[in-house]
């Protein structure tokens, strides 16, 4: 297994376009790090020149130690598993999965036990002499992980390998690859643009904008502590709710206007808009993080609107509504009896909300 | 009227495929069979009368040697120049999709040959083989030089060149969809997984192009079984006959010797070998088609 090491990395194509800026990533051996951002972020970009599939127009990227730019792809000792899967069609899957082992001259009695032992691991001992149109989305998606295992590389890249898979499946091949790298202890990089995925599998999550590195850490970290108006916005679904506030102090309290209501901040978060008295700034709750308020309103962190819309989810209910012209959303359990129409009270937890700089994006409360 | 019934399943049959049937029976059916029942007759070719000769002609054919040493020669002229029209053109393939500049330009020009007539092309080589290489050979020697169509083995080797050139361009453009039918994550996988590029060809680009390999091979065995226009032009037959082709010995028969109904059925024959080798390699090239 392997460190890896990206330091100040460029990709500048051929036509201009800078697709990554300045990317910056200390790996350590058995993590499990996610590339997380919208489509055309640059996340399969630095994947592709870690694989060695680009070049890397400037920085150094390196795998314990060793300087790896001008290495080929088939020298870094690395598996890709693609998100089409890319597996070979004309082989069958005990062939897919030894490609690389008889590339490399392996004995074919250890290429077979060791793809029949991978097989197991996966549950593909049945499907080995399968070739690949044979197979269901989640068999082929299993092969192109076999295909990886069986080389016992020292880092393994996925490039968005649930994406072509129907929603179960992709929860329980989720559930397999965290079962995996468990197993394995390897040294995983995943891209993915759903943060879902990203929150569940990654020990660090890499969160992309634009080929800038918006944000690294922790699952937990990213969804508490968002050090931007994207981050906070990409990390949580249904994503967090952003409403214009207007910071008013009166005597020792600060209040934040919202619509017609006003909230009162507690002591730490006051002190973050301590500069910003009668100027706007974004305010930040999830949904999960407005309770239902019927009986707070003294509490002084209650908005109220009527519900628009009431979306079961079974043990949960979305109910959304607007507020000062943007839609919001709340998160309540299923049995609070707010239904459309009526009008709903919620209570903002205040030790959740999140704070923002309207101009620069920035949080007022964490510094990255 | 009703959808169901047959009429009006019969009248929308017609409307849509009913022009090209009638197109095709009338220029390839049709022909077909009058030739079938030519090659029973003892007909010249020019009278209106067509005397019933029961198998005689297939027997005549069966017996002219000449008939059959063209056979042979066209199937070893088919031989080399399919090998050699398809490695050409697979290489050009590679040459134009691996990115060199200009690929677009070059692929262009490689299909140019194919959009010049037979004819045309086979004068232009005569030219070039009877003057220019003629000319380029005694200013090195020194002495006389003599043409590559005047040896026997020479006009065969010329014919071949000439199919190469001729054909080399338009299986190109069947074997460019080959290569960019196959994706690139697999080549990039190939890659990742140890290929060096070779390997990467062998191993998976080349298995993966067995449909334009199918299609080209058939194509110019097709094509070789039958050339015409570049053996009129460019060599006659000549020297002594030595490349006379199949289909130009059909031609001599019936219409210079006025043997039509035996030129009819060697023209059969001719047809059914051509039906046997193409239908044979597709049947074996198809079984280890894969489909991705």
């Amino acid at each position: 297994m392997a460190s890896l090491s990206l330091k100040h990395i460029e990709k500048i194509y051929e036509n201009g376009y800078h697709a990554v800026h300045d990317f910056n990533l200390e790996v350590e051996d058995k993590e499990f790090i996610i590339f997380v951002g919208p489509s055309g972020c640059g996340k399969s970009t630095t994947l592709r020149m870690i694989a060695g599939l680009e070049d890397i127009s400037e920085g150094e990227f390196l795998i314990d130690g060793v300087k790896m730019n001008d290495v080929e792809p088939k020298d870094r000792d690395i598996a890709m598993v693609f998100q089409s899967y890319a597996l070979y069609p004309h082989m069958t899957v005990r062939d897919n999965m030894g490609f690389a082992l008889k590339l490399r001259k392996v004995p074919e009695a250890e290429i077979n036990a060791k793809v029949e032992e991978v097989a197991k691991i996966l549950d593909l001992e049945k499907l080995l002499d399968r070739k690949p149109k044979a197979l269901s989305g989640g068999q082929r998606q299993r092969v192109a992980m076999g295909r990886a295992i069986v080389r016992n590389p020292k880092v393994f890249l996925m490039d968005e390998p649930l994406s072509n898979l129907d929603a179960k499946l992709r929860v329980q091949m989720r559930t397999e690859i965290a079962k995996l790298h468990e197993r394995l202890g390897t040294t995983i990089i995943y891209v993915t643009h759903d943060q879902t995925e990203a929150m569940t599998l990654g020990t660090r999550i890499v969160v992309m904008k634009d080929g800038i590195v918006q944000q690294i850490n922790s699952p937990e970290h990213l969804y508490n502590k968002p050090c931007n108006l994207f981050v906070a916005g990409f990390i949580g679904s249904p994503q967090m709710n952003f409403l214009d506030a207007v910071v008013e102090k009166k005597g020792t309290d600060t209040f934040l206007k919202v619509a017609d209501f006003e909230i009162k901040l507690p002591a730490d978060k006051a002190e973050a808009v301590k500069d910003y008295d009668g100027k706007t700034v974004v305010m930040g709750i999830r949904p999960e993080h407005l309770l239902d308020g019927r009986g707070k309103e003294a509490e002084q962190c209650v908005v109220k609107a009527p519900v628009e819309v009431r979306e079961l989810l079974g043990a949960e209910a979305y109910l959304y509504f607007s507020l000062d012209g943007k839609q919001c959303t709340a998160r309540v359990a299923s049995d609070v009896d707010l239904t459309v129409g009526m009008e709903g009270t919620f209570a903002i937890d205040m030790n959740k909300l999140q704070l923002f700089d309207k101009e620069t994006e920035k949080s007022l409360l964490w510094a990255e | 009227m009703e959808r169901n019934t047959m009429a009006y399943k019969s009248k929308q049959f017609l409307m849509f495929a009913g022009p090209a049937l009638i197109l095709f029976c009338m220029v390839i059916i049709i022909p077909f069979l009058y030739g079938l029942f030519l090659t029973f007759t003892s007909w010249d070719g020019v009278s209106a009368e067509k005397p019933f000769v029961g198998f005689a002609n297939y027997v005549s054919a069966f017996k002219d040697a000449y008939f059959w040493s063209a056979i042979g020669r066209t199937l070893i002229y088919s031989a080399f120049a399919v090998v050699f029209v398809n490695v050409v053109a697979f290489l050009l393939a590679y040459m134009v999709t691996s990115g060199v500049k200009g690929q677009n330009f070059f692929r262009a020009g490689f299909f140019i040959p194919n959009l010049i007539g037979g004819i045309v092309l086979g004068y232009v080589w005569k030219f070039v083989f009877n003057r220019a290489f003629v000319a380029i050979g005694e200013a090195i020697s020194g002495g006389t030089t003599p043409s590559l169509l005047s040896t026997t083995g020479g006009a065969m080797f010329c014919l071949i060149l000439v199919s190469v050139w001729q054909y080399a361009g338009y299986m190109m453009l069947i074997y460019v969809a080959g290569f960019m039918s196959v994706s690139d994550s697999l080549k990039e996988a190939a890659m990742i997984d140890g290929c060096t590029p070779s390997q990467a060809m062998r191993n998976v680009t080349i298995p993966l192009m067995r449909t334009s390999f199918t299609t080209c091979i058939f194509l110019s065995i097709t094509r070789c079984f039958v050339v015409y226009d570049v053996n009129l032009s460019l060599t006659k037959g000549e020297p002594f006959f030595s490349s006379v082709m199949a289909a130009m010995h059909v031609y001599n028969k019936a219409f210079t010797y006025k043997d039509y109904g035996t030129g009819q059925a060697e023209a059969l024959i001719l047809f059914i070998v051509c039906a046997i080798v193409g239908i044979t390699q597709v049947y074996v090239s198809k079984k280890g088609e894969v489909e991705a």
